[in-house]
């Protein structure tokens, strides 16, 4: 039986305070059931030898450890200073009211325990417990921050606060999501999610930690090359007209992709990712934009041709300038608005957080690409013939999209019409759980993190998809639409850990290939199972 | 007049109530105060129109939604709020076994409010209407049979409920392994005026005509005749004391959240205001712009001088 945590042991003098054990994960159905004893790979020590990896024998940012008892007390300061920041309006007037309001009303009713998937699929680690991280930083708040706090701590929840404390809470932000299931069942309107976000925050902002992925390779790169993929304006277009002459070679005509057409109605935002990994999703969407006669452009100027928002997971600033690289190049355009492509968080960062960030004529209206596909299938301009996707489909539902936009029914009200074998997961809507890859975790792969995530927070998910085909033979080819990158990503990486696509011929892809595939005209399918498209 | 040896129970109460208010008013400004944030709201947003609101949608589901005013819907967020708030709908669907107790406990709490407001209108009639609440007229039998019923209910359901929450902050694991001596506390002040109240009401004030007397003592500074005299039964005294003490503790703790899950709800999770030109929200947005940071990282490049603004529209010159 394990020792039972509680949330003042995160300064406990361990050299792994959580470690996860075979067998304790939760059980997978058959023909999984050999998956139930691992574990994620046991890191080398001399990999780790000058990182802290004391929390649950995994990685995700490497921190390298203070080299003396003076840094460590620094750091703890820097520490202490940066949380302080958190509670001032100069510092943090973009999540201030929310984050006050999560740390003062929880009632520590658990309610949010079940909600959460990582917690749940762990075998119920009490360090993913929601409430858990939350609680860590609410007592070294009331403690050291509070008038008279170190008094009272005994009263309200003591802590003890050294580098061991901060460097596992550190690691402990990015064991989350942010789905933010929790909080949409917790009864008082707390977001643990929010707690989670705010403390990569103080991290990155303050101390300048964050896993490399996200921000020497995420929003440094972004911002100095264009996009996160390293691409270049150049690289972008070289990479557009190989797209185009693929799609000449599927659909029989020519596919023209317009680069900076000032004035055009839409610039279209794709995660760039999706030019290098998925090409066949940007040359879709320039496949049924060209032929419902839509007025569009891409943008070939630096960040402009990467619609992704890394900032939006762990650093308000760093958020900002991303957001409004991406605004100032749309009002430069003239354009009369910006489509978001299939990819969730680009989603919220650009439409609903750029929101209260961008003023006047930065302020250039945006939109989800799922309702201006709808808008085209709904006007009738094009043809699609439902026969073509004849093989089961189910939904994958972005939690950025659907529970944190309220973008629900489109993406539904397209599939009933073009995929005649279309069934839900359950739950779904915003009641849906995460890919597993939300918050950066699609794209974090230093150490053994990939492991952590394809046996834990991606596990409730891949449960779901086996449990929407649990009626469909073994050999029968299933699709599975997850119309944002980041969890296409997570789950072709769910596809190949579990070896899915042999055991249950699990296949993955966006919405908007399968319009495509639908679309009347076409010489060829899109979406051809088991057949290496010619860019892999 | 009630004695002078009683009038420390009356300032008593004066002080706590005063402290109540003082508390609720600072909490309520502070909140008025905090700068407008940058939209974090979660689906489903219950103020939602139409069928919208049914599954969760938004706005954001039209094409061109900023075409189109930004409507919300008062009767959908009633019909929400409602069961919410008085049965604790949310609870009961996703933590039956908790709900179990909680609901009676909070039933309690709400009735105890509403038997001090009936109480409180009661005697306001007896002071200032005889007319209207003469002794054996409908309305004072109405109003006195709703008291005690309302007393009762609420009396039982909230011992009952603060019980079961002690017994399972002790007896679950996930309860204790988070639970502090501060939430032990507040559990059992207020199961200690339950169980008080219950005991001075079984024996001594089935009717609650002491505790009338004494809401009347309140509202006359003492002056109001028969007055009660809070001395003459032991559980009587303390729950005025506890009672009292409630009052002026809970909005001082978490369990403020009584009347801040307002402003969790409707200014953080359904906050969908959009801006637009012009609008109060892009004004808001402007003046924060203004603020200056000074986070530490080099990365952020702030100073101190430097505003939002001005750091928003930079590149980062170093890495960390």
């Amino acid at each position: 039986m394990k020792t039972l945590l509680k949330p003042a042991d995160i300064s406990m003098n361990a050299d792994c305070l959580c470690p996860i054990e075979p067998g304790e994960l939760a059980p997978l159905p058959p023909p999984y059931e050999d998956f139930n004893e691992s574990i994620p790979t046991p890191l080398k020590p001399e990999k780790i030898k000058n990182i802290e990896a004391s929390l649950d024998d995994t990685v995700a940012i490497g921190i390298p450890k203070p080299a003396s008892r003076e840094e460590e007390e620094a750091l703890v300061r820097q520490f202490l200073s940066g949380l302080k920041k958190l509670f001032e309006k100069e510092n943090n007037w973009t999540f201030l009211q929310p984050l006050t309001l999560s740390m003062e009303h929880c009632a520590r009713c658990q309610t949010c325990s079940d909600a959460c998937p990582a917690y749940e699929m762990s075998g119920r680690q009490e360090i993913y417990r929601p409430i858990f991280r939350s609680e860590v930083l609410r007592r070294i708040y009331k403690k050291y921050l509070r008038a008279g706090g170190k008094i009272t701590a005994r009263l309200t929840g003591d802590i003890d606060l050294n580098w061991t404390t901060i460097a596992r809470l550190a690691e402990l932000s990015y064991r989350c999501t942010l789905c933010r299931r929790c909080a949409t069942v917790c009864p008082i309107g707390v977001d643990n999610g929010l707690i989670t976000h705010e403390i990569r925050k103080l991290f990155s902002q303050e101390m300048g930690i964050a896993p490399k992925e996200i921000h020497d390779r995420g929003t440094l790169q972004h911002l100095k090359v264009g996009s996160t993929t390293g691409m270049t304006p150049a690289a972008a277009k070289d990479c557009a007209e190989f797209i185009q002459e693929e799609m000449e070679e599927i659909t029989g005509y020519k596919v023209d992709i317009p680069w900076d057409v000032e004035g055009a109605d839409i610039l279209l935002l794709h995660n760039a990712g999706e030019m290098l990994a998925w090409p066949e999703n940007v040359g879709a969407f320039a496949i049924i934009f060209q032929a419902a006669g839509l007025s569009w452009t891409m943008s070939s100027e630096a960040a402009g041709y990467d619609a992704v928002n890394y900032g939006l997971w762990y650093d308000d600033v760093q958020f900002a300038r991303v957001a409004v690289k991406h605004a100032d190049i749309a009002r430069r355009l003239k354009v009369e608005k910006i489509v978001i492509g299939e990819c969730g968080h680009a989603h919220k960062a650009l439409t609903v957080i750029a929101d209260r960030l961008l003023t006047g004529d930065l302020n250039v209206p945006r939109e989800s690409a799922l309702v201006t596909l709808e808008s085209i299938v709904r006007s009738g301009r094009l043809k699609f013939d439902p026969r073509k996707n004849d093989f089961p489909v189910t939904l994958h539902d972005p939690c950025n999209v659907v529970r944190a936009m309220g973008i629900v029914e489109p993406q539904r009200r397209i599939l009933r019409k073009i995929a005649p074998r279309f069934r839900e997961m359950t739950p779904h809507g915003v009641e849906n759980y995460c890919c597993g890859g939300g918050s950066g975790f699609a794209i974090m792969s230093g150490y053994n993190f990939t492991d952590w995530r394809n046996l834990v927070s991606s596990r409730k998910k891949f449960m779901q998809i086996l449990n929407a085909f649990e009626n469909e033979r073994q050999d029968t080819p299933k699709y599975v639409c997850a119309p944002c990158s980041n969890c296409k990503g997570t789950i072709r990486d769910l596809i190949h850990y579990y070896d899915a696509e042999e055991r249950s011929r699990l296949y993955y892809g966006g919405l908007v290939e399968l319009m495509v595939n639908a679309l009347d005209g076409m010489k060829k399918s899109m979406i051809r199972f088991g057949e290496k498209p010619s860019w892999e | 007049m009630i004695p002078v040896r009683f009038m420390g129970f009356y300032i008593f109460t004066y002080i706590c109530v005063a402290v109540f208010l003082l508390a609720v008013v600072y909490r309520i400004y502070r909140q008025l105060r905090f700068p407008l944030h940058v939209r974090w709201e979660i689906y489903p947003v219950r103020h939602e129109k139409a069928a919208r609101s049914a599954y969760g949608g938004s706005y954001m589901e039209e094409t061109d939604w900023w075409k189109f005013p930004y409507e919300t819907s008062s009767a959908n967020e009633l019909k929400y709020m409602a069961p919410e708030i008085l049965l604790l709908r949310g609870l009961r669907k996703e933590n039956k076994r908790l709900w179990l107790i909680s609901f009676p406990f909070h039933l309690g709490l709400y009735l105890m409010l509403a038997t001090v407001v009936l109480l409180l209108m009661d005697t306001a009639l007896t002071l200032w209407a005889p007319s209207l609440s003469a002794e054996g007229g409908m309305l004072r039998i109405g109003l006195g049979g709703v008291t005690v019923a309302c007393g009762w209910i609420g009396l039982v359901a909230g011992l009952a409920g603060s019980l079961g929450l002690l017994y399972r902050r002790l007896s679950d694991r996930e309860f204790r392994l988070y639970a502090t001596p501060a939430d032990y506390f507040n559990i059992v002040l207020i199961m200690a005026f339950f169980l008080c109240a219950v005991l001075a009401a079984a024996f001594a004030d089935p009717s609650f005509d002491a505790a009338r007397a004494y809401l009347a003592g309140l509202l006359t500074a003492g002056t109001f005749a028969p007055g009660y005299e809070p001395g003459q039964s032991i559980p009587g005294a303390a729950t005025i004391l506890l009672a009292s003490l409630l009052a002026a503790y809970i909005p001082l703790t978490h369990m403020s959240h009584m009347f801040m899950k307002y402003f969790l709800y409707h200014q953080v999770k359904w906050d969908d205001r959009p801006s637009s030109p012009g609008n109060a929200i892009e004004t808001a947005v402007s003046k924060n712009l203004n603020y200056r940071p000074n986070w530490s990282a080099k990365h952020i490049g702030a100073d101190g001088d430097k505003s939002w603004k001005e750091i928003a529209s930079s590149t980062p010159k170093d890495t960390k």
